[in-house]
C-alpha cells in the first residue's frame, strides 16, 4: 500500500482562499463574498489519489479548478512540483500590484510625453517631411513599448530589494503557468459544458496532441485509437460529434482527452457521476492502472463515497469551504471522527433492498447556511448532532490528533490539550 | 396491466426511436414497453447508452426531430395517446401535469435567464399565480430542496450555482406544479449523499401526499433498492428485465443484471482490490436487431442468442426477462 512517508510531496496548499464577490443594487456595489473555498491546506503525493468528497456546493470544484490556477486565488500558496503557482507571499503580492500600477502610470506617461514632443517638434517645423514624421512617430511607439515591458520588473526588482522580499517569491507569469499547465488535466463535472459540440471526438481528443507535441498524422491518429480503446470507447465513433453520444459516453471523451498528453497529475472532478456502475468500475480500473503504470497522481472529486473508498490514499471531507477531516482511507472509514463524516458515511444508500428497511440513520436536520453567511463558530454547528455551546463561539482548528489525521472539531480538542 | 392492481398512469407500448445520421440509423429505442402506476416509483438502471433518456424523451415529443424519429409505439397518459397529440396538447401537459428532470442541467436551465425566473415562469403559465405569489411559491420550492439563502439566490444565474445546485434547481422546476408523473433522469448525479437523502424524503412524502406517480432514472443501485417499487433494467435500447424490487435484487435473472449487481462497490464490508467489470464493449444500435444485444459480452451466449432476438418472458409475478437462457437450471430456456 501507499506509504505517505516515503513520498515526495507533489502538490501542497496553505491556507487556500477562493471568493466570489458579491454585487447588489443599482451601482452593483461589492456587498459580501461567497467564500467558496476557505482557508484550506492538504499535500498530496507523488503517486497518491486524495479523495475530496463533501456535500453539494461546498466547494470541491472551485478548490480544484483554484489548485489548477483555473481561478485566481483570493489567498493561498499553491506548490506543484516545486513550483508556486499562487501567492503565497502577501508583501510580494503588494509589490506586484503596486509594480503594475506604476508601470501602467509610466507607459501613459511615455506615451503622452513622446506624442506631445512629436507634436511639438511637428508644430515648430523642426520636423518635416513624411519619414521624418513616420519614424518619430514609430520611435514614440518603441519606447512605450519599452517603459511597459521594463518598468514593472524594475520597479519590483527595486522594491523588492528595499523591502527584503526575493523575486522568486513573485507568482509565475503567464507564460510560466503556461509551461506547467500540460503536465496538470482537469476531468470536468460537466461534460457536456467541456466539449466542444462542432469537433468530432478524434478532435476533441487529439486537441491537446496537436496544441502540445509534434506527432505526424498517422501516430496522432494511433494515439487517439490507443486513448478511444483504453477509456472504453468504441473506435467507429471516432468521427461522431458529442451530441451523438450518451452522458456517460461523453465523459469517457474528457477523460480520453485528459490522458493524451500523459500528464502528471490530474483533477477529476466528479469524472465517474454520469456513467454507468460498470463503466465506472472500468474507469476507475482505468486510472488506478494508469497510476501504476505512470506514475500518476490525483485529486479525485467525489461524492461517491463507495468508490471513493476504492480509489483514494487518503480521503479529505470538506463542509462549507473548509476541509473538516483528513485521514487515510481505511481508518476514515472505519472510525471516521469528525460529526459530518459520520452522518456522511450513515447516509449512503446500499444497494440491497432490505437493508434499506431496517436502515439505521443519521439524516442532518437543520438549514445548511449558506457560503455567504457562514454560521459564528464552527461551520456545521446549524445541523451538527453532537453540537457544544462553545461550537457557536470559536471556530475549531484545523489539527492532527493522531499520526496523519486531521480534524476540524471541538470534541477532539480535549484529548489534544490533555495528552 | 396483466396483474397491476392499480390502474396505470402512463402505459407505454412497443416504442421505437430512431436516429438518422449522415453515417446512418441509430436505433436506440427498440420496441420498449412499460408501465408507471399510480403513485409508484419505476427504477430505471442500464448501461450507458442503453437508450434510457431517449424512451423517456421520446414520451413526451422533446426530442428534436430530425434527426430523431419515434418510428412506433403508443404512449397512454390520461386517455390520450401522447405519441400523436399536437404541439399546444403537448405543451400543456409537459411540466403541469408531467415534470421533468432533464440528465443534463446545463443544457435545460437556460443560461441567460436567472433562476427566479425560470421557477416562477411555469407557475404563472400553469397555476395561473400572480408575480408575488409566484416568487413566493419559488423560494419555498428552493428551500424544500435545500438551497440555502433562497431569497437572494433567485437574481442568480445558472452559472453560479455548483453542479448539484443546479440539479437541485431542476427538481424545484419539476415539482413546481405538482405534476401527476414525475420523470426523472439521473436527478440526484451531482448530489451528496446528504443532500440526496433529503430530496429522497422529499420524494416519497410527495408520493404519499399528492399520489405522485415517479420513473426514477440512475445508476446508483443504492438509491434504486431504497426508493424503488419496480426496476426496470435497460440494455442496447431495449428492455432486458423488469419486477419488482426486492425480487429482482435477490433473484436476478438476466446476465446482464447479474453482472451489474456484482460490479457494485460497497462503503461497509471488505473492500475489494480490484473492481469488477463487464468486459467488452457495448452494441452499435447501427440496425433493427436481430439478436439478442448482450451476446458479445455475456457468459452464457449460446448459438440461438445469435439468431434471434429474445422477447420478454414472464418468469415470476410482475417479474419478466429477455433472455433465452434460465439461470436456475443453468440451461437454455424452452421457449
Ligand atoms: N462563478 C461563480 N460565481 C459565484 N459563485 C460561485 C461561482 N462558482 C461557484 N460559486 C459558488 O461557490 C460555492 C461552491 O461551488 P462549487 O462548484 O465549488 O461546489 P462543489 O463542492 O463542487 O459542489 P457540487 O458537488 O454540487 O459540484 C457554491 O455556493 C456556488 O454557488
Ligand atoms: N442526437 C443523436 N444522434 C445520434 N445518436 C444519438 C443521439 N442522441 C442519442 N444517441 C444515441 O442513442 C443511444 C441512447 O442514448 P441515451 O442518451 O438514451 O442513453 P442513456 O441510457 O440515457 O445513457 P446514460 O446513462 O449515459 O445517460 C446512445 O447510443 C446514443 O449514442
Ligand atoms: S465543533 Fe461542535 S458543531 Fe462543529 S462539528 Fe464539532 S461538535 Fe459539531
Ligand atoms: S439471450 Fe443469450 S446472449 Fe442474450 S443475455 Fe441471454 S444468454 Fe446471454
Ligand atoms: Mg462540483
Ligand atoms: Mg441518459
Amino acid at each position: 500500500m501507499f506509504d505517505a512517508s516515503q513520498q515526495r510531496k507533489l502538490v501542497s496548499v496553505r491556507g487556500l482562499k477562493m471568493y466570489f464577490p458579491i454585487y447588489t443594487g443599482l451601482l452593483r456595489r461589492h456587498t459580501g463574498d461567497v467564500k467558496a473555498v476557505d482557508g484550506v491546506s492538504f499535500d498530496i503525493y507523488e503517486g497518491e489519489t486524495l479523495g475530496l468528497v463533501g456535500e453539494s456546493g461546498c466547494g470541491k470544484s472551485t478548490c480544484g479548478r483554484a489548485v489548477l490556477r483555473l481561478y485566481e486565488p483570493t489567498e493561498g500558496s499553491i506548490i506543484i512540483d516545486g513550483k508556486e503557482l499562487a501567492w503565497d507571499n502577501i508583501e510580494a503580492r503588494r509589490i506586484s500590484d503596486q509594480a503594475d500600477r506604476i508601470g501602467r502610470w509610466a507607459t501613459w506617461a511615455a506615451f503622452l510625453l513622446g506624442a506631445a514632443l512629436v507634436i511639438w517638434l511637428g508644430a515648430t517645423e523642426m520636423l518635416t517631411g513624411a519619414w521624418p514624421i513616420v519614424i518619430a512617430v514609430l520611435a514614440v511607439l518603441v519606447a512605450t513599448y519599452l517603459v511597459s515591458r521594463l518598468s514593472r520588473s524594475v520597479i519590483y526588482r527595486l522594491r523588492g530589494a528595499s523591502e527584503g522580499v526575493s523575486v522568486d517569491e513573485f507568482a509565475p507569469d503567464d507564460r510560466a503557468l503556461r509551461r506547467i499547465r500540460p503536465t496538470m488535466q482537469m476531468v470536468f463535472q460537466d461534460p457536456q459544458a467541456s466539449l466542444n459540440p462542432r469537433m468530432t471526438v478524434a478532435d476533441i481528443i487529439g486537441e491537446p496532441l496537436s496544441e502540445h507535441s509534434n506527432k505526424t498524422g498517422k501516430e496522432r491518429l494511433n494515439r487517439i485509437y490507443e486513448l478511444m480503446d483504453e477509456v472504453g470507447l468504441n473506435r467507429d465513433f471516432a468521427n461522431r460529434y458529442p451530441h451523438e453520444f450518451s452522458g456517460g459516453q461523453r465523459q469517457r471523451i474528457g477523460i480520453a482527452r485528459a490522458l493524451a498528453l500523459n500528464p502528471k497529475f490530474i483533477v477529476c472532478d466528479e469524472p465517474i457521476a454520469a456513467l454507468d456502475v460498470s463503466i465506472q468500475a472500468q474507469v476507475v480500473n482505468l486510472l488506478e492502472d494508469l497510476q501504476t503504470e505512470l506514475g500518476l497522481t490525483y485529486l479525485f472529486i467525489s461524492h461517491d463515497l463507495s468508490m471513493v473508498r476504492h480509489i483514494a490514499d487518503r480521503v479529505a471531507v470538506m463542509y462549507l469551504g473548509k476541509i473538516v477531516e483528513l485521514a487515510p482511507r481505511d481508518g476514515l472509514y472505519e472510525d471516521p471522527h469528525h460529526p459530518y463524516t459520520k452522518a456522511l458515511l450513515s447516509a449512503v444508500p446500499e444497494p440491497d433492498p432490505v437493508s434499506h428497511d431496517e436502515a439505521n440513520r443519521v439524516i442532518l436536520q437543520g438549514d445548511v447556511p449558506s457560503p455567504s453567511n457562514p454560521p459564528k463558530g464552527c461551520n456545521f454547528c446549524t445541523r451538527c448532532p453532537s453540537v457544544m455551546d462553545i461550537c457557536h463561539q470559536i471556530d475549531p482548528e484545523f489539527r492532527e490528533v493522531s499520526a496523519g489525521r486531521f480534524v476540524a472539531c471541538h470534541l477532539f480538542n480535549d484529548t489534544q490539550t490533555a495528552g | 396491466m396483466l396483474d397491476g392492481a392499480k390502474p396505470s398512469v402512463l402505459d407505454v407500448k412497443d416504442l421505437k426511436t430512431v436516429f438518422k445520421t449522415r453515417r446512418g440509423e441509430v436505433h436506440a429505442v427498440n420496441n420498449v414497453s412499460f408501465h408507471l402506476e399510480a403513485g409508484e416509483l419505476l427504477g430505471v438502471v442500464g448501461e450507458s447508452g442503453s437508450g434510457k433518456s431517449v424512451t423517456m424523451m421520446s414520451l413526451i415529443g422533446l426530442l428534436p426531430s430530425p434527426p430523431a424519429e419515434v418510428r412506433n409505439g403508443q404512449v397512454n397518459f390520461g386517455g390520450m395517446d401522447l405519441l400523436r397529440a399536437d404541439e399546444d396538447q403537448l405543451r400543456a401537459i409537459r411540466g403541469a401535469r408531467i415534470g421533468f428532470v432533464f440528465q443534463d442541467p446545463m443544457t435545460s436551465l437556460n443560461p441567460v435567464f436567472n433562476v427566479g425566473f425560470q421557477l416562477m415562469e411555469p407557475l404563472r403559465k400553469h397555476m395561473g399565480l400572480s408575480k408575488s405569489k409566484a416568487r413566493k411559491r419559488a423560494v419555498e420550492l428552493l428551500e424544500l430542496v435545500g438551497i440555502p439563502d433562497a431569497q437572494r439566490r433567485l437574481k442568480d444565474f445558472p452559472h453560479q450555482f455548483s453542479g448539484g445546485m443546479r440539479q437541485r434547481v431542476m427538481i424545484a422546476i419539476a415539482l413546481a406544479c405538482d405534476p401527476e408523473v414525475l420523470i426523472a433522469d439521473e436527478p440526484t448525479t451531482a448530489l451528496d449523499v446528504t443532500i440526496q437523502a433529503q430530496i429522497l424524503e422529499l420524494v416519497a412524502e410527495l408520493r404519499k401526499k399528492l399520489g405522485m406517480a415517479i420513473v426514477w432514472i440512475t445508476h446508483d443501485l443504492g438509491v434504486i433498492a431504497g426508493i424503488a417499487d419496480r426496476v426496470l433494467v435497460m440494455y442496447g435500447g431495449q428492455v432486458v428485465e423488469q419486477g419488482p424490487v426486492r425480487e429482482l435484487f435477490a433473484n436476478p435473472k438476466h446476465p446482464y443484471t447479474r453482472a451489474l449487481l456484482e460490479t457494485v462497490p460497497h462503503v461497509r464490508g471488505a473492500r475489494a482490490e480490484r473492481l469488477k467489470v463487464i468486459q467488452g464493449q457495448p452494441p452499435m444500435l447501427s440496425g433493427q436487431p436481430t439478436a439478442c444485444p448482450f451476446r458479445d459480452r455475456c457468459p452464457e451466449a449460446m448459438p440461438r442468442c445469435a439468431q434471434e432476438n429474445p422477447w420478454r418472458i414472464s418468469v415470476g409475478h410482475s417479474h419478466d426477462v429477455a433472455c433465452f437462457w434460465d439461470p436456475d437450471t443453468g440451461e437454455a430456456r424452452d421457449v
